[in-house]
């Protein structure tokens, strides 16, 4: 149940499939974000990568500026549905540099049912205003790119 | 392979299929409804893990381990509890969506015990409900939470089912638990399953048909075409006009035209020989629209027609060219509406067997049994059908048309084998008739007080494929494009063109949604040009007991519409002391078919041998509450008790034909026929006892009698009945969104205030989709593109708060006072919110869906 008192809540859009190594867009697992979150809401994961736990995350917005890569954002903390990935390179490069990346296959545009899935420079993004949050393009994302915050559709991690 | 829970029982999945699917054709939990299978309208959530999903989403090979709980799965305390709060509430209507939304309920007061307003909504926002406007499930929710956490379940406030009485609607267990039945979950044995190949050019000629290929495939039962048919292939309501198969040589008249039929033992087998069946074409130029449709040298949609115009009507009384050029203020404007998709949460479905007499029985999902009936009967060219009603998931007019019915019943008839059709969403968005996009040009002139003196109007509308009812919709488009109003100049010519788009037919409000938005937004105008309010303006010109209509009409002391404006006069004026942006329109409805067409409405009330009365009678409950309606009539009108009573669905051969629920005429028409019944049966019982009548029926019916269109007499009695209306919208200055609706209603006598309500704020949220976001556009191909997630239908949590107000106001003498609500709850609400954002913006539009507003569709 998303907490209704804080409606947004931050995401990173990276899940860590290249452990820090080739991705030139991806979480550097700087823990910038970790020190500045003042409600202890971000760790780093066991792929290395920075991963909000949305029950203590109060949407404050702190880590969005810090975040020296640009991946996180605040997104509905209702809306489980999410791209975890920022690599624009296309789809050989991004095949190349991690194994969840995005590669801008545009499967997820034609699965979803709302017209909320959309590619643009080679990644997928989801507009919450529009997601059903059906879950259909998490399922059928070849890259596993897309997640259920949930754990129901997708692992998560 | 995959093993999980369902319900707490260990199932495994052997071959990797949609969840639903597999709920659905192994386990046989038909509570989880198949809506659309692609993720958009949430009919099919079950619980997974304590989260509400999809089951139409994950495969089962993704399940292992998981735990699934569908209704099925709830306990007995929780089966109670959620019949009890959505049967109080009024929550209820075609039911469809109720088994998800009873999920979400679930979920949500699993993890909740006293969720505020905001969390509910938030736990429903994903799931579609078409018919209630959401305002009663988000109160069904409240309900429960409530009594859950009291732990105790009362009895509900109202028992007594006499009219008048808010008590529980008869079907709201059966659709709370999932148990009842809409075709969909008929499964036979030896059942096979049916399909149309469509037709790939909106207009060509098909050269060939070659089915070789399909019928060599192994579980195929049968390919069947044109030239199979028994009967007449051309079906229709009206004008037959409706090809069943397009014939080798023959035209196709839109992507919906169904070229074989592919009929095979299993799904999967179905879809791949449907790919197999080889149609050659010559494809044609086809007609996109009106506009082209009616040049002198555009392409004939119909060889056996002359040229493109499907309907024209004209109507006129006084002089209203005359009354206009004489009028101290003259307004004219052009106004566009668009299609729209009924968007009903059922899907299409028809299962047909052969029964034990030899007759092909039909269990359909339709607006009148024996409409299907007749075109079946045309179509196989025998008696021998029988057409028994399942469950309707919602029709608002767009089930009014053959879609599935006849093909399974041909499909019967030929092979011999029960069958299911049934469309998925793309075949429905495509196949069944839309509501008519119109083209409208209106004068209207008023004096110095703003008293109307005269509307001269000339209309167009696209009718797209096949008749349908686009002549009815067309004039009732014209006949109520005056407005509910005491003036006697006005004309108005009206066209309705065939083109190679989707056929568009009935749509809640018949035509009349569309030309009320021209003439209330002409006099919002007009109010403003005089000085006066839009209020002030409506309360001059409102037809009161006594006076008559534009259409020559004298209407009757049950005449209500200046009471809707009274009771909403203290909102109004709140609202504009409050400086909020408010809008105001009036609308009026008929009740009944009206225009000297007969209008009958027949009731059977039969003892049977367990001693109670079973009511017959051949008139569909598509989600309004008939059922519930005839069964409060009976009590009312008899001395028996509600347990004394049984309402049957409709079928053909016991209950007599009572026309379409059409027209927001049940209720009238054939309450008035039950009643007469009522009268046979309570004199019977004034001799004898309930039970010593076993084996007897009592008839009664209801010709409700009028005056054709033009009829020469000098007051003219368009319909038996009208409802009226007076709806309001506030904006919130600072989002610029809707803050509530007031939508004020005359019913005569409201057989069930909670019902009623229900249809008001259903209707209501219904038309806010068509006044501020709701498409169907059409592509260059005639194609349909959008999905039904994206047609922009309202989702909860976007609902403002809607306040339904039902002025009971004594009604006819017919059906003890009760008039039809159906249509005119969804008639003046898109003017009236077209008003509150020149309110707000001082932008005057004319077009729908509303531009520049924040609920404007993106991309
Ligand atoms: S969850 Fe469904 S609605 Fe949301 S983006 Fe994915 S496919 Fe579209
Ligand atoms: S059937 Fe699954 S969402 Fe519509
Ligand atoms: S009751 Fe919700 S769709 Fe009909």
């Amino acid at each position: 149940m998303a907490d209704l008192l804080f409606p947004k809540a931050a995401l990173v859009a990276c899940n860590g499939g290249c452990r820090n190594e080739s991705c030139p867009y991806g979480c550097i697992g700087c823990g910038m974000c970790v020190a500045i979150c003042p409600f202890d809401a971000i760790a780093i994961n066991k792929n290395g990568v920075a991963e909000v736990n949305e029950s203590k995350c109060q949407g404050c917005g702190a880590c969005v500026t810090e975040c020296p890569q640009g991946i996180i954002r605040l997104h509905e903390a209702g809306s489980p549905i999410v791209v975890k990935c920022a690599n624009r390179d296309s789809g050989k490069a991004a095949r190349a540099a991690c194994q969840v990346s995005c590669i801008g296959c545009g499967i997820c545009e034609k699965a979803c049912p709302s017209g909320a899935a959309r590619v643009e420079d080679n990644l997928s993004s989801i507009d919450e205003a529009l997601c059903l949050a059906c879950g259909m393009c998490a399922v059928k994302c070849p890259r596993h790119a897309i997640y259920d915050l949930r754990g129901v559709l997708t692992k998560i991690n | 392979m995959a093993t999980f829970f369902v319900n707490g029982r260990s199932v495994t999945a052997t071959k990797s299929q949609s969840l639903l699917r597999f709920l659905r054709d192994e386990l046989r939990l038909t509570s989880v409804k198949d809506g659309c299978s692609e993720g958009a309208c949430g009919a099919c959530t079950v619980i997974i893990d304590g989260e509400t999903c999809r089951a139409c989403v994950p495969k089962t090979d993704q399940l292992e381990g998981r735990h699934i709980i569908t209704v099925e799965g709830l306990s007995d305390w929780e089966k109670k509890l959620y019949t009890f709060a959505y049967g109080e509430a009024g929550a209820v209507q075609c039911g469809f969506c109720i088994p998800g939304m009873v999920l979400c309920t679930k979920a949500l007061l699993d993890k909740v015990q006293d969720p505020t307003e905001k969390e509910i909504r938030h736990a429903i926002r994903n799931n579609y409900c078409r018919c209630t406007g959401y305002v009663k499930i988000i109160q069904a929710i409240q309900l429960a939470a409530k009594l859950k956490k009291e732990g105790a379940i009362p009895e509900p406030t109202e028992t007594d089912w006499k009219l008048g009485s808010s008590v529980h609607r008869l079907d709201v267990e059966e659709k709370v638990l999932g148990y009842g039945k809409y075709p969909d979950d008929w499964y036979l044995p030896g059942m096979t399953y049916g399909s149309a190949v469509r037709s790939q050019y909106a207009r060509a000629r098909v050269l060939s048909i070659d089915a070789e290929k399909a019928k060599a495939l192994p579980g195929v039962v049968a390919v069947i075409t044109a030239e199979d048919i028994p009967g007449e292939n051309k079906v229709g309501h009206i004008k037959h006009d409706q090809y069943s198969l397009i014939p080798v040589g023959g035209l196709t008249h839109y992507l919906g035209d169904a070229i074989a039929l592919v009929v095979a033992e299993d799904q999967e087998t179905l879809e791949k020989a449907k790919k197999l069946v080889k149609v050659t074409y010559e494809p044609l130029p086809a007609v996109h629209g009106p506009e082209e449709a009616r040049l002198p040298d555009a392409p004939r949609v119909f060889d056996e027609e002359e040229n493109n115009v499907q309907a024209y009507k004209h109507v006129a009384r006084g002089d209203a060219e005359g009354a206009i050029a004489a009028s101290k203020h003259v307004i004219s404007r052009h106004f566009e509406t668009p299609w729209t998709e009924h968007a009903f949460l059922e899907p299409e479905c028809a299962v047909a067997y052969w029964d034990e007499d030899g007759f092909v029985r039909i269990l359909s999902t339709d607006q009148s049994s024996h409409t299907t009936l007749h075109e079946c009967k045309l179509l196989l060219g025998s008696e021998k059908v029988r057409v028994q009603n399942q469950l309707v998931g919602g029709g608002f007019g767009g089930k009014e048309d053959m879609s599935v019915q006849h093909h399974a019943a041909l499909i019967t008839y030929l092979t011999g084998r029960p069958v299911k059709v049934k469309f998925s969403r793309a075949e429905s968005l495509l196949v069944h008739p839309k509501r008519h996009p119109f083209w409208m040009d209106f004068t209207i002139g008023c004096d110095e007080n703003g008293i109307i003196q005269g509307v001269k109007a000339s209309v167009y509308s696209d009718t797209g494929a096949f008749a349908s009812l686009g002549g009815p919709v067309l004039e009732r488009a014209c006949t109520h494009a005056s407005g509910p109003y005491n003036y006697q100049n006005f004309e108005i010519e009206g066209t309705a063109y065939y083109t190679n788009n989707p056929p568009a037919g009935a749509f809640r409000g018949f035509g009349v949604t569309q030309t009320c938005f021209a003439i209330e937004s002409l006099l919002n105008e007009m109010a403003e040009r005089i000085g006066i309010s839009p209020w002030e303006i409506r309360y001059r010109n409102a037809i009161r007991p006594g006076q008559e209509l534009p259409n020559g009409q004298i209407v009757g002391p049950e005449t209500g519409l200046v009471e809707t404006l009274e009771v909403i006069k203290p909102y109004y004026d709140a609202a504009l002391a409050a400086g909020k942006p408010v809008g105001l329109a009036c609308a009026m409805k008929n009740s009944g078919v009206g225009v000297g067409l007969p209008d009958w409405g027949r009731c059977k009330l039969i003892v049977e041998a367990d001693e109670k009365v079973h009511i017959y009678s051949g008139a569909s409950c598509i989600g309004q509450g008939l059922g519930t309606v005839l069964v409060q009539m009976v009590v009312t009108n008899t001395p028996l008790k509600r347990e004394d009573i049984v309402y049957e669905r409709s079928n053909t051969w016991i209950a007599p034909d009572s026309g379409d629920s059409s027209g927001s005429r049940q209720t009238l028409i054939t309450g008035e026929a039950c009643r007469r019944a009522c009268e046979q049966l309570t004199s019977a019982l004034q001799e004898k006892p309930l039970k010593a009548l076993v084996g007897q029926e009592f008839y009664g019916e209801y010709l409700a009698k009028t005056d054709k269109l033009g009829a020469d007499v000098p007051h003219p009695v368009s319909h038996v009945a009208y409802g009226y209306a007076t709806q309001m919208a506030i904006l919130d200055r600072d989002t610029g969104k809707i803050e509530s609706m007031v939508a004020v209603h005359d019913v005569g006598k409201a057989v069930n205030p909670k019902s009623c309500e229900g249809q008001i704020e259903g209707g209501v949220v219904m038309s806010m989709g068509y006044a501020l976001r709701e498409q169907y556009p059409i592509d260059e191909n005639c194609k349909p593109i959008d999905k039904f997630g994206k047609l922009g239908l309202f989702r909860a949590h976007e609902v403002p708060e809607i306040r339904a107000i039902v002025v009971d106001k004594p009604g006819l003498d017919k059906a003890c006072g009760a008039i039809g609500i159906g249509e005119i709850t969804s008639i003046p609400t898109a003017p009236a919110i077209a008003e509150a954002y020149y309110q707000l913006d001082g932008q005057r539009r004319t077009t729908l869906p509303l531009t520049n507003t924040p609920y404007e569709r993106r991309g």
